[in-house]
């Protein structure tokens, strides 16, 4: 599936929802790209007797950020593997159905999920939870992955509107 | 009326820390209790989540017992952190384990919150193991990449003008195998689980098993869960993890490190055990990482001074008995 | 019944229906894994334990190289490395019956040493390879069941991506799975290369020869592979003989993909773009079934499932080599249903405990290696089998003018192949074995 193909047909605000979890995917991306880069140039003063301090903790740190960021656009665009096999079969109607049944599952895991993860961010702080080179107090990496849990929650509700669309007028959407 | 209470931990079941420690400990206050408290043990992780967390986990409730790495979450435990520091602790795990009990109310308690402390405990001390290098003095390691046990383990290789390289245990192995580090700061006890006779030569260690700074631990319960405790079941706990119980466990540790130098030894590694000038050279270049540290404590209040004045004077007041 | 045997059951049943209803198997998981723990021991050690678990999910450091060997292949298919090695594998193999396949084979067996996924093999080398076999006048079935399972290259050479998420499970060295898994993938490019001249030998027309090159093209093209083969060398190789271990290799190899394409391919925004994307897809489904593996590993714990489960079996009579075959079968049916990622992440964390509580007169660790080049095996099958087979799905879309099944009948000598290369890998774990005690000495 192509990703550009999938905004067709999400106009107004959906289709700004849809930008912005997109530009969130794109800025975990360049997270990832940004551990690319400290551990190759790691890998390259390390050759010379100096890897960089801290590339082992900045990679946890940011390896988590960056896939969390991810959440929300597989949601949205449906990249959660599903097992199609005893479903395929069944009228579009019903797979509407089923599929606004696993959209109320990730919304009720991604709110109960941002809602903890909130709290430990709080905790992370008050107990100076920190990594053990640089230092870096480590709720600095929970404050994005609460936002990351929030979009997740919101590309649900998207799902949602978007099934009952389809549970109601069955023919008009095609549905990924 | 029994109460079943979890013991979450890092190790797998078969590791000496489970076998030769938690599980004594655990059925010495089952027996004590008189059958009242049961303890299950859960290694490897097996309640979910990883090693940083257990501290969480037993504040929040999610296990009801930890034992763990007070260095897997730094900036939690500073004041404990004074044993880790090099030359504190120096060769008797006794003595700092009792050190370590004495200052606890007065001087460490304040850190340990949502917690029931049962003890602390230090293993035997890092050492120093090297795959191709003979080290006798603080030279001998410049530039070498040395894999480090702790964060302020990571400064006394930097003291020594090594290289730290951080990686989890398990990938040791295979960084000495392929140069990526050329030693590590690390107990023999880890010799046997890792293989690391295989790939290392020189075992070396201060003079009588003197060590280079250590790594402390504790074993801690739900406070809550302490306080719902009937008070005979509470005494259990208690009886069976005051002063004679982290003498104990001062043996215990004392043995698994022995087991494992063994194991280096018969594979025909060298041991060596440095002079006492040769080791009084390490505590002249280490003396300023202990300066480093109270500088540090210092801006989050803690007076690191006083904690290392009484540390040192409680080991050297215990050591040998 | 034991109740930790029955609290099992019921955990699985009720992953079966949801799973079965089209809910998302990472969803399905955690679904599970909540509702058990929370049943067990009540919401609160659920909700507490909530607070940092993604995080420290999320954080594994042994988990960073996924999300870079998932970029490293996306960049690849944008970097034109596929033309390149289809080029120069024709220059050898195309002159022969059959010759236009076994050059897709190969090309497909070379992108797969830096490509960590089978999927992504298949579309990308679908996409060079097709429209040559279908002017070199290949059936169909050979054509496209001949792509089908060269993508399975994709996951059987290293670097690969499930085999990573198979140490992650059962704590097994990364390094050793990938050195296990080379020899058994040079095999697997082996017998597929043989499946073919047997097939050509049977149905000549389905695989006529191809051209002879001059010399100069001849050249030219072989040395085409110059750069997918240095940067194989680099990165896996510089992770055999321990330059680095695998997160740097894999950071190193994303580096010399983009290097590589923006230099010489024109590698643009726009596609590093649409890697980043596809990437995200592939990199947040993988870590959310992970965080759901987890929430079921909890719940199974907290109920002492799988010291009941692997209790069971080790006392049920069976001899060790009878259990492992039958976990095998039951992944090869399992594999009919479902992709090889979410089955190596919903079945390791009940067949591992079982597994490492068998006797196979071998080092433990050794079976941990053995057992997960078995189990790759098995569960690449189910990308080329039916009803579910991502691989047949993929190759069908590209080659519209092939029906379904005729791609399923031309992959079936491909699966042949893989059981015999099963059967040998079981015959002698020294296969796999050999290069990790090497490297470990
Ligand atoms: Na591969
Ligand atoms: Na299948």
């Amino acid at each position: 599936m192509d990703a550009t193909t999938q905004n067709e047909g999400r106009v107004g605000p959906k289709g700004l929802t849809h930008r912005l979890i997109e530009a969130w995917a794109l800025f975990g991306g360049v997270v990832i790209l940004a551990v690319v880069a400290i551990q190759s140039i790691s890998v390259v003063t390390g050759a010379f007797g100096h890897p960089l301090p801290g590339d082992f903790e900045l990679t946890e740190l940011g390896v988590a950020v960056g896939a969390f960021a991810f959440l929300p656009y597989c949601q949205l665009t449906g990249a959660n593997v599903t097992a199609d096999i005893f479903t395929s079969g069944l009228g579009r109607r019903f797979q509407a159905v089923l599929v606004f049944f696993s959209a109320i599952i990730a919304l009720v895991f991604s709110v109960v999920m941002a809602w903890r993860t909130w709290i430990g961010t709080q905790d992370q702080f008050s107990y100076d939870y920190q990594t053990a080179i640089l230092q870096i107090p480590i709720g600095y990496a929970f404050v994005p992955i609460v936002i990351s849990l929030i979009l997740v929650a919101v590309a649900a509700v998207v799902t949602l509107a978007e099934s009952y669309q389809d549970i109601a007028h069955p023919s008009r959407n095609v549905y990924h | 009326q029994e109460v079943t209470l979890k013991l979450h931990h890092f190790l797998g079941p078969k590791s000496p820390a489970q076998t030769q420690m938690l599980e004594p400990w655990a059925k010495s206050i089952e027996e004590a209790s008189g059958g009242k408290v049961k303890i299950e043990i859960y290694p490897s992780m097996s309640l979910g989540g990883a090693p940083p967390e257990l501290v969480s986990q037993v504040r929040d409730g999610v296990v009801d017992l930890v034992w763990t790495v007070n260095g897997y979450t730094p900036g939690l435990f500073p004041r404990t952190e004074a044993f880790e520091l090099p030359f504190i602790h120096t060769n008797d795990i006794r003595a700092t384990n009792l050190a370590m009990r004495a200052m606890f109310d007065e001087y460490l308690a304040p850190e340990y919150k949502g917690v029931k402390v049962m003890f602390l405990h230090t293993h035997a001390g890092q050492a120093i193991q090297m795959a191709k290098d003979e080290v006798r003095k603080p030279a001998d390691l410049a530039g070498k990449k040395m894999r480090i046990p702790t964060r302020t383990g990571a400064w006394v290789i930097e003291a020594l003008g090594a290289a730290p390289a951080a990686m989890p245990v398990p990938d040791i192995p295979q960084a000495f195998s392929k140069g990526v580090v050329d030693g590590a700061l690390i107990p023999w006890e880890i010799i046997p689980a890792l293989k690391l006779q295989d790939q290392t030569e020189y075992q070396i260690e201060g003079v009588n098993k003197t060590r280079l700074g250590t790594t402390t631990f504790q074993v801690s319960m739900n406070l809550d869960k302490w306080n719902s405790l009937p008070e005979d079941i509470q005494k259990a706990f208690l009886d069976n993890s005051g002063e004679e119980w982290v003498k104990k466990a001062g043996d215990i540790w004392r043995q698994i490190d022995e087991n494992g130098i063994k194991v280096a030894t018969d594979a025909g590694n060298k041991h060596i055990q440095l002079t006492q000038e040769e080791t009084d050279a390490f505590k002249t270049v280490l003396e300023p990482v202990v300066d480093r540290w109270v500088k540090e404590v210092e801006s989050k209040g803690i007076d690191g001074a006083a904690l290392v004045a009484k540390a040192r004077e409680l080991v050297a007041a215990n050591t040998g008995k | 019944m034991d109740n930790s045997l029955f609290l099992g059951l019921v955990g699985l049943g009720a992953l079966i229906v949801l799973i079965g209803i089209r809910v998302p198997i990472a969803y399905a998981m955690i679904v599970v894994g909540a509702v058990g723990t929370i049943a067990l021991n009540g919401p609160g050690v659920f909700l507490n334990q909530l607070k940092t678990l993604g995080f420290s999910q999320f954080s594994k450091y042994d988990m960073s190289v996924i999300p870079m060997f998932v970029l490293m292949g996306y960049i690849a298919t944008r970097a034109g490395l596929s033309q390149d090695l289809f080029r120069a594998a024709n220059a050898w193999f195309g002159r022969m019956r059959g010759g236009v396949a076994m050059s897709a084979i190969a090309a497909c067996a070379g992108f797969g040493a830096v490509c960590g996924s089978s999927l992504a093999t298949a579309t990308t080398m679908g996409q060079v390879a097709l429209p040559e076999l279908k002017r070199y006048r290949y059936s169909g079935a050979l054509a496209t069941g001949t792509l089908a399972a060269g993508g399975l290259l994709g996951i059987l050479i290293p670097p690969s991506v499930v085999l990573v998420v198979y140490a992650i499970i059962v704590e097994a060295n990364i390094v050793s799975m990938f050195a296990a898994a080379l020899f058994p993938g040079l095999i697997a490019v082996a017998l597929f290369i043989l499946v073919i001249a047997i097939y050509v030998r049977v149905s000549p027309e389905s695989g006529p020869a191809g051209d002879k090159l001059s010399r100069a093209e001849w050249l030219s093209a072989t040395f085409g592979v110059v750069p997918v083969l240095a940067i194989f060398v680099i990165v896996i190789g510089g992770i055999y003989v321990g330059f680095y271990n695998p997160t740097p290799a894999a950071a190193v190899g994303v580096a010399l993909v983009a290097i590589y394409g923006s230099l010489r391919r024109g590698v643009g925004l726009k596609d590093y773009r649409w890697a980043l994307l596809e990437t995200a897809k592939t990199t947040g489904m993988i870590y959310l079934i992970l965080l759901g593996a987890e929430l079921l590993k909890i719940f199974m714990s907290r109920g002492g499932v799988p010291q009941a489960a692997a209790e069971m079996m080790v006392n049920s009579g069976l001899s060790p080599m009878v259990i492992l075959i039958l976990l095998l079968i039951a992944l090869i049916i399992l594999g009919c249903l479902m992709d090889s990622m979410s089955m190596i992440l919903l079945v390791m964390p009940f067949f591992w405990p079982v597994v490492s509580e068998l006797d196979f007169g071998m080092d433990p660790e050794d079976v941990k290696i053995w057992f997960g080049i078995l189990a790759l095996i098995v569960v690449e099958l189910g990308l080329i089998t039916p009803p579910v087979g991502m691989n047949v799905f993929v190759i069908s879309s590209l080659a519209k003018d092939v029906p379904m099944g005729q791609t399923f009948k031309g992959v079936f000598p491909f699966f042949l192949g893989e059981l015999v290369r099963l059967a040998l890998l079981i015959a002698f774990p020294a296969i796999s074995l050999w290069l990790p005690h090497m490297l470990s000495n």
